[in-house]
């Protein structure tokens, strides 16, 4: 036992250093450390919990700027549309407007010249009627009835006409 | 920093100085002084198993054998191996102290006195106190390079339990297996950090040029076997506190299996048996427990002790990478049986 070196008072002396050092270090390095350890997986965890909300956050305003866009995409096309028809509503309106317009012109412009056609073909006529019978006196030399010759000559006048208009 | 064709030139030195240093260390060493007839540069080591007493001074004056006119203040001839030096008186006082066989006291089994082991471990365990109480004394939540060394070792440690016991009784029995495992790490590799520090300081005889070192001021702690001893008790008794605490009473169903015998059955004869068994096992664990630290830390002592005899210089190089494994696996081994015992002795029940 002697030569090996055993001895009492040395091994409790032993005991004693490593119960004060594993009090030391207890109370001086391991709580702190471990206390510092779980503080940091904790900060970890709630930064790794923050970054999953973030990522979900940014994830479900990326869709809601999405639909935003979509939406404003159809309601821009739906605008265009809209102006697309109503120019086209007010072009065709403005076209038959103005198709009427020129008819309507076209119309008054045909009737003048009925009229005036009519009013040339009357004083024509009424000229030719007395030239005619003018010359019918002259040539026959002979006072006819004035009211039954006007008759007359306006038969032949409308017979001609509608014969021309046919 | 020297960079390129420079640190090759460096490294190139070095290699030369070391190359140099190992043949004129195989000339001056053991080997060589007998081949060449040198002088040697070392005496020849004296192997003590048992530690020896550095203080008080009386202690030290009866353990190496002097008489009691030695004055203690003579007596204390430290000396580093560079130290060029000491007093002038203590060279020729000691003349003819080399020239007697000392023959070393070891201390009876309950004398105290302080050994140059006890010291080893109390210097160990002020530098295992300094290394963590500075790496928490600061809590940054970013680490700074020494804070995050002693973080990962600790957690490479609490992982280390965790792996064995589970983590939440990781965590409860960590304060004493880490410091276990700490403890004897340091208190083996201290003699290699410390290396002028063991070698060449402590008592001795001799004068400046043939002092002779008989009683190291520094010796690793795991080479006096009363502290793998101690380690070793503190290892049972924690285990069988937990084991206790956890299974109650029952624990000890396993050590007294009564149980069969008294319902009857012959097979009770078996685990009483087996009971027995277990009980010696236990017991004979603090024995395999401080022979297998003291062995290994001895052998390596005496291992560094011889090639520097051998060969001294930088010869031992390769020793101290092998110690600092040997080290660093006992501290692993120490620790890792410890945690072993206990989950045996907590999770018992369910075999």
């Amino acid at each position: 036992m002697v030569e090996l070196g055993i001895n009492l008072p040395l091994l409790i002396a032993y005991l004693v250093t490593f119960v004060i050092l594993v009090a030391i270090l207890y109370q001086f390095a391991y709580k702190p450390l471990m206390a510092a350890m779980d503080q940091r997986t904790e900060r970890i965890q709630e930064g790794l919990s923050a970054a999953e909300r973030a990522r979900e956050d940014a994830a479900s305003s990326q869709a809601a700027i999405e639909e935003q866009l979509n939406e404003a995409r159809r309601e821009g096309q739906r605008l265009l549309d809209q102006a697309r028809e109503a120019s086209q509503r007010f072009r065709e309106t403005e076209m038959e407007r103005a198709r009427q317009e020129a008819e309507a012109f076209a119309e008054r412009a045909r009737a003048d010249i009925q009229r005036e056609r009519d009013a040339a073909l009357e004083e024509l006529r009424a000229s030719f009627g007395d030239l005619a019978i003018t010359a019918a006196e002259r040539v026959i030399r002979r006072s006819l009835d004035r009211q039954a010759h006007e008759e007359l000559i306006t038969q032949v006048l409308e017979e001609g006409e509608s014969l021309r208009r046919g | 920093m020297p960079s390129g064709a420079a640190a090759k030139r460096v490294m190139l030195l070095a290699g030369l100085v070391m190359v140099a240093l190992l043949i004129a260390g195989f000339v001056v060493g053991a080997i060589g002084s007998q081949m060449f007839g040198t002088t040697r540069f070392l005496a020849q080591p004296a192997i003590h198993l048992p530690p020896q007493p550095v203080f008080p001074f009386s202690a030290v004056k009866t353990s190496l054998g002097y008489g009691s006119d030695y004055d203690a203040k003579k007596e204390k001839a430290e000396a580093t191996a560079d130290s060029e030096h000491p007093p002038a008186a203590e060279a020729g006082d000691h003349g003819d102290g080399a020239e007697e066989e000392h023959h070393f006291t070891p201390l009876g089994v309950s004398e105290f006195a302080i050994t140059n082991t006890l010291l080893s471990a109390w210097v160990a365990s002020l530098v295992i106190i300094l290394f963590f109480v500075l790496g928490a004394r600061k809590k940054a939540m970013v680490p700074g390079r020494f804070q995050s060394l002693v973080e990962s070792i600790f957690e490479g440690v609490l992982s280390f339990g965790s792996s064995v016991l589970g983590r939440d009784m990781a965590r409860r029995t960590f304060p004493v297996v880490a410091t276990i495992f700490f403890f004897v790490l340091f208190n083996a590799w201290i003699a290699l950090f410390l290396v002028p520090l063991y070698q060449a300081v402590g008592f001795g005889s001799g004068g400046l040029w043939d002092f002779k070192l008989e009683a190291h001021l520094i010796r690793p702690a795991g080479t006096d076997v009363n502290m793998p001893l101690a380690l070793a008790l503190i290892s049972f008794v924690f285990v069988e506190y937990w084991g206790i605490r956890t299974l109650g009473l029952g624990y000890f169903r396993k050590f007294f299996a009564f149980g069969n015998l008294l319902r009857g059955r012959p097979s009770g004869l078996i685990d009483i048996f087996v009971g027995i068994l277990e009980l010696i096992s236990e017991l004979v664990r603090i024995v395999s427990f401080t022979f297998r630290l003291f062995g290994n830390m001895t052998a390596g002592e005496i291992l560094v002790v011889m090639i520097t005899f051998l060969v001294p210089f930088v010869a031992n190089i390769f020793v101290f990478g092998l110690e600092l494994l040997v080290g660093l696996i006992q501290a692993v081994i120490f620790a890792g049986l410890t945690l072993v015992f206990l989950s045996l002795a907590v999770h018992h029940e369910e075999h």
